[in-house]
């Protein structure tokens, strides 16, 4: 999991790792931390028991033993601090990340003589993804899962993840022992209001995406509404662009259609997808409220 | 690709030769397979005025095409194809341009522009890069759909950088890359090499061709319209194709059905900036030998 100490025992076993792996695994953790990584971890590629048929490693590459995932480019201290929430709406972005993946893919078959192939950033049919990043970041160690959805990583908090399926053996990280969420925090406010920060600013039964249930102090139930996220967090996005031209098409009068079409919700949907901005998702609320990873914005 | 003296400004002779090599040096540390370097006027017999590098950027003596690899190894060898449709591709050539342009006009003091590949007029672009990756000697033209095979990786992804400054040339390739000598012998047995096999035009295809008895290439058949309905089909072409029917359709039930398709949603997507392919068939590369062992890993 980390450039500064790189795993020579087994996360699981303990037992004594080949040296060659563990040394192609701290050189692969330090060409990712290079490349812009905050976190890297290796899951076995047997572990994806979970994903549906189709979506394990070895349905996209048979040949695959490990999925290397990274971490990182989050939205920065300074972004979080912005009071005009629409600056991370238009500047928040996973991209760096997947390019990320590709660049590692190439080194592991260039540096190592294995097959490597970065997961796609894209979706695959009825918007499903190939392979689902936060199971793969959590088998990797990187992070749980938490009330609000995203994979939470103990240090880090929300981050955006990429992931390569290789042929290369190396060394397993994770899954972590213990769940990053709910913090501390979280818990005493559940205690005392029977509510989380994610779930009060979000509520699934007050119009919003978010619902659970703790206990013990631990996550014992989660409700998340997608669909209702997908209208609130891509609004701008393909999912926007789409209601948008669904609208133009429906309106009869010229004047107004040429209103829908030169107007701010159309023409933001088209700098959202093209090359030209660099968000996908434009609500930030759930993570905003997060205990997860604070310390880190917290800046002069 | 060896190096062939040319005429050199006097005054920068000496440098010539280190500035190359650094611009190599530069191309292949920013993820560049292969390099090559052409003067301006080997493109005068074969493009019209007005597309030439230095109709494109006055004053310019030299055009650096660099190549890189697409997909993995790992991505030809994943038997969902539709991973490669999304995945094939990660603009890694034109990353190398603009760090070797940078690197011209920073260091060197010379003007160094990215070449404008894209088409400004139906397929046709400003400046083509497939014949600037021949000019420069990275490669030949193929029987598959003309793409352009370097003799060690075969399919590769060119771009180029033209600029102000003189630098010595490489020779171009004087042996041809396609056909290779297995898919002459594949060709003599049974009339098709194996791209022609993957996608004949008497069957539907795009391929056609002949090998003469010298073994290189006698005609070939390249049906373009119909490779880009298939190869293209989540892209720009899809979305102007699902677009002109949204737009015909007046039942507002089917269109919005249509808008929110599965197709019509990849179609945006094939658009969207996060993408990172622009094609969507591979089967005549898939079968080519050339380079093949770039591909054969653990």
């Amino acid at each position: 999991m980390n450039a500064d100490d790189p795993a020579t025992t087994d996360a699981k076993t303990g037992a004594t790792m080949d040296s060659t792996m563990a040394a192609n695994k701290a050189e692969l953790v330090e060409f990712a931390r290079k490349g812009g990584a905050l976190v890297t971890g290796v899951a076995d590629a047997g572990a994806f028991a979970a994903a549906m048929a189709g979506q394990r490693p070895t349905d996209l590459l048979p040949e695959a033993k490990t999925v290397i995932v990274v971490g990182g480019a989050p939205p920065r201290a300074g972004d979080w601090q912005v009071p005009n929430y629409l600056h991370m709406e238009t500047t928040s972005t996973s991209d760096r990340m997947f390019a990320l993946a590709n660049r590692i893919a190439q080194f592991v078959e260039r540096r190592f003589g294995y097959y490597a192939v970065a997961v796609p950033s894209g979706v695959d049919r009825a918007r499903q993804p190939f392979l689902s990043l936060a199971l793969a970041a959590e088998l990797a160690g990187c992070g749980t899962p938490s009330l609000a959805g995203p994979v939470l990583n103990p240090e880090h908090g929300f981050l955006y993840f990429a992931a390569l399926l290789t042929s290369l053996p190396l060394p397993v990280d994770g899954p972590l022992a213990e769940p990053v969420c709910p913090a501390p925090e979280c818990r005493t406010m559940w205690d005392e209001q029977g509510t989380t920060p994610c779930l009060a600013v979000c509520p699934i039964d007050a119009g919003g995406c978010l619902g659970g249930r703790l206990e013990n102090g631990r996550v014992a139930e989660r409700r998340y509404d997608v669909a209702r996220c997908t209208t609130r967090s891509q609004n701008s996005f393909i999912p926007g662009f789409q209601k948008a031209l669904e609208a133009v098409f429906d309106e009869p009068d010229k004047e107004r259609r040429r209103m829908i079409l030169w107007g701010s919700q159309f023409t933001r949907t088209l700098w959202s997808m093209s090359y030209s901005n660099v968000s996908q998702c434009q609500c930030f609320e759930c993570m905003r409220v997060c205990p997860a990873g604070r310390a880190r914005r917290e800046l002069r | 690709m060896a190096s062939v003296a040319a005429a050199i400004d006097p005054g920068e002779d000496a440098l010539a030769e280190p500035r190359a090599a650094a611009i190599r040096k530069a191309a292949l540390a920013a993820g560049a397979d292969v390099v090559g370097i052409a003067p301006v006027h080997r493109w005068d017999e074969f493009v019209p005025e007005g597309c030439r590098p230095y109709d494109i950027l006055p004053g310019a003596k030299s055009v650096i095409a660099v190549g890189v690899r697409g997909p993995t190894a790992g991505g030809w060898l994943s038997p969902e194809h539709r991973l490669m449709e999304v995945n094939g591709y990660d603009f890694a050539n034109d990353r190398v341009v603009h760090v070797l342009a940078d690197h011209i006009e920073r260091e060197y003091r010379y003007r160094a522009i990215m070449a404008p590949g894209l088409p400004i007029a139906g397929h046709q672009p400003l400046f083509s890069m497939m014949l600037a990756a021949v000019l420069t000697g990275l490669g030949t033209r193929s029987l598959a759909a003309n793409i352009i095979l370097n003799p060690k990786y075969g399919l590769l992804y060119y771009s180029a950088c033209i600029t102000t400054l003189e630098l010595p040339p490489d020779s171009m390739l004087e042996q041809d890359v396609c056909p290779h000598p297995m898919c002459v012998q594949v060709y003599k047995h049974g009339g098709k090499t194996p791209c022609m096999a993957a996608c004949p035009k008497d069957e539907g295809g795009c391929l056609d061709g002949a090998i003469g008895d010298d073994g290189r290439i006698e005609s070939s058949y390249y049906d373009r319209e119909r490779c880009v309905s298939r190869a293209m089909n989540f892209g720009i072409n899809s979305f102007q194709k699902a677009l002109e029917q949204i737009a015909n359709e007046d039942d507002p039930e089917r269109r919005r059905t249509m808008i929110h398709s599965d197709f019509f949603g990849r179609s945006c997507e094939g658009i969207a900036f996060f993408k990172e392919s622009v094609a969507q068939c591979f089967e005549c590369m898939r079968v080519c030998p050339i380079g093949r062992a770039e591909r054969k890993l653990k």
